[in-house]
């Protein structure tokens, strides 16, 4: 028994209990508040520790090998402190909702706790799917939209992500099959990690798969072009939902890429094309979606698509693949989570108080909401990549993790890409600036009255930037849990 | 001399007839009286195979002893359809096949 | 110990004071006030313990993967001793300004607030020992100037100009951001200051690099020079500071003059060796600091709102600065040697003597301003001379140390040390225009003077001005006494101002200084002298040369326009290729072979026929071909 077994299973058996008539309030937030210790505590014990630790192993197939195998290292306990953090605010500031609210949060939380958790790629998989179907659900569902756009938007979701997964699973299923060799099938990580060190593919081969992997997960991470599910989706999901799936759900496919792709395919992304193809994308996520972002007329549109656009930076990250860049990636994971659910969170809250959200018919909300306002200041800041806030330590880090290698004669394309990359850097301090601009300062709009959320209700909001200015401050705090190279 | 051949084409002929009457005919009676025909025309070349092949110099038996089962099972089955085109003439007033689609998607 | 005083104890009062402002209140002030205090008098410490030995040491940590670090170093020498007095004593002057100037104002709290922070940011600035620490409290001082130029937020212009201000200064971090990187890669992931300087003296990895491809470095420090240009608004990012002045004076006094806009001139001269290792960036650095001299003296000549004539002559100083940094780069070039026992640098000097009297300028025009009821037209004042006399002969000592009286005040010595580089630099345009500025200095200050100080006055709130309360003739006062003073040695030594060597002058530089301090003090007189409205009028001027007219253009189309071409295009394309299409196909697919499915049982039957006699025809005419 791990203690990583019971952080899964709380969630899960939470809303198992709701289901079977537990009031959903009480239980949802007593499971997450005991897991957000549990996982502090493991970050305790792991801090400053390397390799793999907290494992546990089940077996349940001997031939194809599987066992329910847990284990961490500092990656899935930062995210899994990022889920614990964003599924206790998401919980907690439900208001007045049915219990299926509590259920689905619990269940796409305890599926990620999941993914991150497991060490078995069949897990990680399965966990992941079980999250995605209550965010399907939620947004045909409960979402903020008339319900056939609702139900439009979920399909695409559910069409983008469905396809992004079997994509996927055709290149574990190959990553597997290549390194079986014909005799044993294995889904241990660790034993297809010791596999890749003694006897590496070909690097042709590695960098099919990791092409292949790289489309699966990239379209779940919405990669350029495979992203325009995600802005409808997070516009119009219930908030809670929009919470976790972009602040936590998304990294999934980020998780995979640095867990599964990097070290079993460590050529693969360094092979010339997959290189120019993942930069082109992911300078179609910074400099495409960066215009289209400020182009948003609506603050839901602004940060559903700002947050496709900062997906760039996190595949920047992977793209350089040396140590730096791939520890700033971790923390730009984090950060973003953090500061996207708290900006989702707070949009919700606008929403319901003030029933629109376009630019020209807001302003000076300053006024009457100033702990509102500083609150979302964090999460503005946070996004534009404001020194003393998480997302810059990320950030800064992915760019200088793209120059450790550096010739004076000239740039490589990456390099290049990092110069074109961080002219996003002022598109999102453009877009972010424009919309703080028009909801908060300014003289009252008419007919628009908005005040603070009452203290109970701003607890959630104040965890989550309290989160980003420690860490932001501090970041050698989730350096230490990533003390073993990447 | 009367062959196996002769037998296979009456029997087919008749076949056909059958599958012209099920594809073509619009009133389920008529259809349902095809397939019955189609039934026929199986038992028909069944007989004509256990005619003509011997065994110890005798016609195979088997053969018409599936025949009897396979008459018994469309007299069933003519009890069972026909109580159920009563029940669908009772409920539609009509007996076209077009006419029920309820089931459809 | 000493160090961490100065820089924490500001940011632990902005903390407390932006987060708990509400239920802080009035003890907001004294906390904000308090810390100012302190940091000043720790600065005193440090500068009295100066054993001139410079030295890098670890503060804090901040990031730290394997051999990479970037942590929070301090670097103290004499640069940044003297450059911390100044932050820390006019701070601490413009806290105590505040408290009189910003007494009726609701959000007081929240305006010490960010004063704190911002104490704490351009602390880390002056103390930066890395390039990474000194660009993370290069954006932070573009926070509190976004806060504190925002702080009457219910304006649209404030608004507008807080947001433009950090806007203009992220274009700018975006060049510094790809020189620190350039630096970092070439010097094998180190960024602290000492060790790029000695990599360029020692022959490190940076060495080679000039060697071998010596555009890389011309390219390094071109692009830290773009961080300059933004944060010290130099030409053609200089469009945020005038429109700056929408927020409060005494902010613009510490923050719109002083200090932070100086931070870039601080920094380059920080990187000095980088830039004397570049020929071209050298040129280039003195070219733009030149135009935007004499661009914003010209603009200055036409404008009526008091902060703004100061801002443009901030403006104007700040490319003064600038182009001092790129002619001594120049004359270094030359194979003249600066770098002797007295590392004086006449940027840094200037720097030094302009934030006592800039400071004082400002804090004059708030004290007018707050006399005249927020009245900032020039025009609508007169005759202030008899209602306001401390102020009157504050704002006077100030003026004429921007102008640079000859002998007696400070920003003589330094105009004339710049003047003296553009002189030695060995290109006569620098020196040239150099001096037209002065004269523009000279003409637009004295004009302003006249207009608001002498004469009738024009308005009610201009006749019934009077003296503003002891608290904010203070800081005036003593403002004052720098002005004069600041440049004696008595002054500078102590106060380690980086004061350059001194050099008997150069006649002609001589000459030139004091012809136009009288031509344009002259031409000012002859112009103005009892008028009571403006006798000039050149549109271009007043217009600012139509610049953020040109902006907003561009704006609208490289921007807004490729924004919503990008759009539509993301939208038509990317979904219809992506999405669109399949979706498309599969349905057309589905429809095909939903034919097949109509539901109707004669055709299920037609097709099972077909498909016995295909089955059929199959095994008795086709496989018996096939080799049975």
């Amino acid at each position: 028994m791990s203690v990583l077994e019971i952080i899964i299973a709380l969630p899960l058996l939470a809303a198992l209990a709701i289901w079977l008539g537990a009031p959903a309030r009480a239980a949802s937030l007593g499971a997450t508040s005991i897991n957000l210790i549990l996982v502090l505590y493991t970050a305790v014990q792991y801090w400053g520790k390397t390799g793999l630790a907290f494992t546990y192993s089940r077996p349940i197939l001997e031939n194809p090998s599987l066992s329910f195998a847990v284990g961490a290292d500092g990656i899935s306990i930062i995210l899994a402190l990022l889920t614990t953090l964003v599924m206790l605010a998401a919980i907690w500031q439900i208001h007045d909702r049915p219990a299926i609210f509590y259920v689905s949060s619990l269940l796409i939380g305890g599926g990620a706790l999941g993914a991150f958790l497991t060490t078995d790629i069949f897990f990680i998989y399965a966990f992941h799917e079980l999250a995605l179907i209550p965010t399907f659900l939620m947004i045909a569902l409960h979402g903020r939209a008339e319900p056939a756009y609702r139900k439009a938007v979920a399909w695409k979701a559910t069409i983008y992500l469905g396809v992004g997964s079997l994509v996927l699973l055709a290149g574990l299923v190959w990553l597997v099959l290549e390194f079986s060799g014909g005799s044993k099938l294995t889904f241990d990580l660790e034993a297809l990690r010791s596999q890749a060190k003694l006897n590496p593919l070909p690097d042709s081969k590695q960098a099919q798969i990791f092409f292949v992997l790289l489309l699966g997960f990239g379209s779940l991470v919405s990669l350029f072009p495979f992203h325009s599910w995600a802005a409808p989706a997070y516009a119009t999901a219930p908030t809670p939902v929009a919470m976790l799936h972009s602040g936590v759900l998304k990294k999934f496919g980020l998780y995979g890429l640095i867990r599964i792709a990097l070290p079993l395919l460590p050529h693969g992304v360094h092979v010339e094309w997959v290189q120019n193809a993942l930069l082109l994308m992911l300078l179609g996520n910074i400099l495409v979606m960066g215009l289209v972002t400020i182009h948003a007329k609506r603050l839901d549109d602004t940060l559903a698509n700002s947050s496709v656009m900062h997906m760039g930076y996190i595949f920047l990250g992977i793209a350089a693949g040396t140590d730096i860049a791939l520890k700033g990636a971790v923390i730009l994971m984090f950060a973003h989570g953090i500061s996207i659910a708290l900006l989702f969170g707070l949009l919700g809250r606008m929403r319901n108080q003030l029933g629109t959200l376009e630019y020209n018919k807001l302003g000076g909300l300053a006024n009457h909401a100033p702990a509102f306002t500083v609150l979302f200041a964090f999460g503005t800041f946070a996004s534009i990549g404001l020194p003393g806030l998480t997302n810059f330590a990320g950030e800064v880090l992915i760019f200088l993790g793209n120059f450790t290698e550096f010739k004076a004669g000239g740039l490589t394309h990456l390099q290049w890409t990092v110069i074109l990359a961080l002219w996003g850097v002022v598109m999102s301090a453009v877009y972010m600036l424009r919309a703080y601009r028009s909801i908060f300062h300014g003289s009252p709009a008419t007919g628009l009255f908005m005040i603070d959320p009452a203290l109970s209700q701003r607890v959630p909001f104040i965890m989550l930037a309290a989160t980003l200015l420690v860490t932001g401050c501090c970041p050698w705090l989730l350096l230490n849990l990533m003390k073993s190279a990447l | 001399m009367i062959t196996l051949g002769h037998y296979l084409v009456v029997s087919g002929m008749l076949f056909s007839l059958g599958l012209a009457g099920v594809i073509a005919r619009r009133n389920i009676i008529i259809v349902y009286m095809c397939l019955e025909m189609m039934l026929s025309a199986a038992n028909l070349a069944l007989v004509g195979f256990s005619r003509f092949h011997l065994v110890n110099g005798l016609p195979d038996y088997t053969a018409q002893s599936l025949v009897f089962f396979t008459i018994t099972v469309a007299a069933a089955e003519v009890a069972v359809g026909l109580a159920i085109i009563v029940a669908l003439f009772r409920s539609k007033q009509s007996v076209d096949v077009e006419s029920v689609t309820k089931l459809q998607g | 110990m000493l160090t961490s005083i100065i820089l924490l104890l500001p940011f632990f009062s902005a903390l407390l004071i932006l987060l708990g402002h509400r239920q802080l209140k009035g003890a907001a002030v004294l906390i904000s006030v308090g810390s100012s205090i302190i940091s000043f008098i720790a600065c005193l410490v440090l500068l009295a313990a100066a054993d001139d030995k410079d030295n890098t040491k670890l503060l804090l940590p901040f990031l730290d993967i394997g051999d990479f670090h970037a942590n929070i170093d301090v670097l103290i020498d004499k640069q940044s001793r003297g450059m911390m007095f100044i932050v820390s004593f006019i701070g601490l002057l413009v806290h105590i300004f505040s408290l009189g100037y910003m007494k009726d104002d609701d959000a007081r709290p929240r305006f010490f607030g960010s004063l704190s922070l911002f104490m704490f940011s351009m602390t880390g600035i002056v103390l930066a020992g890395n390039l990474i620490m000194m660009f993370i409290f290069w954006e932070l001082v573009g926070l509190s100037s976004y806060l504190l130029i925002g702080h009457w937020y219910q304006k649209a212009s404030a608004a507008e100009a807080c947001k433009k201000a950090f806007l203009t200064n992220r274009i700018g971090d975006f060049g510094f951001m790809i020189g620190i990187l350039l630096l970092f890669g070439l010097n094998k992931g180190d960024v602290s200051f000492d060790n790029l300087r000695d990599a360029f003296v020692q022959g490190g990895p940076l060495f080679d690099a000039q060697k071998s491809n010596p555009g890389i470095i011309t390219a390094a420090a071109l692009c830290i020079f773009m961080g300059a240009v933004g944060k010290s608004a130099q030409f053609p990012l200089h469009v945020w500071l005038p429109d700056a002045m929408e927020g409060p004076t005494p902010v613009s006094a510490l923050i719109h003059a002083a200090t932070m806009v100086a931070a870039g001139v601080y920094m380059l001269v920080r990187v000095s060796f980088l830039i004397e290792a570049s020929p071209l960036a050298a040129e280039i650095i003195a070219g733009i600091g030149c135009f935007t001299a004499v661009l914003a003296a010209l603009m200055a000549t036409q404008q009526n709102d008091i902060k703004r004539v100061l801002a443009y002559s901030t403006l104007s100083q700040l490319g003064y600065m600038v182009m001092a940094v790129g002619a001594v780069a120049m004359h270094v070039q030359h194979g003249h040697e600066l770098h002797g026992p007295n590392p004086g640098h006449p940027a840094m000097f200037h720097l030094y003597t302009h934030a006592f009297f800039k400071a004082l300028l400002f804090l004059g025009s708030g004290a007018i301003i707050y006399a005249c009821h927020h009245e900032q037209d020039i025009w609508k004042m007169g005759g202030l001379r008899k209602h306001m006399p401390v102020t009157f002969w504050t704002f006077l000592i100030g003026t004429l140390a921007l102008m640079g009286l000859p002998w007696i005040t400070s920003g003589f010595w330094s105009k004339e040390g710049i003047l003296g580089a553009a002189y030695d630099s060995g290109c006569s345009i620098l020196f040239h225009a150099g001096t037209l500025t002065a004269v523009l200095t000279s003409f637009y200050m004295m004009r302003l003077v006249i207009v608001a100080f002498f004469g009738k006055p024009r308005t009610e709130s201009a006749h019934h001005a009077s003296e503003v309360p002891l608290i904010m003739l203070l800081p005036l006062v003593l403002l004052a006494v720098f002005s004069i003073f600041s440049a004696w040695d008595g002054f500078a030594t102590p106060l380690q101002a980086l004061k350059p060597a001194h050099e008997p002058p150069h006649t002609t530089v001589l000459f030139a200084s004091i012809a136009a301090f009288l031509i344009g003090t002259g031409g000012a007189i002859y112009l103005y002298r009892g008028k009571d409205k403006d006798p000039v009028s050149i549109k271009l001027f007043a217009n600012k040369f139509y610049f953020d007219e040109i902006y907003a253009v561009i704006v609208r189309i490289c921007q807004d326009r490729l924004a919503w071409i990008v759009t539509a295009l993301e939208r038509v394309l990317v979904d219809g290729l992506v999405a669109r299409l399949p979706t498309a196909i599969v349905a057309r697919l589905g429809a095909a072979t939903r034919m097949l499915q109509g539901g109707h049982l004669q055709g299920y039957t037609f097709l099972l026929g077909g498909g016995v006699i295909a089955v059929i025809y199959l095994v008795v005419f086709v496989l018996p071909r096939l080799g049975h």
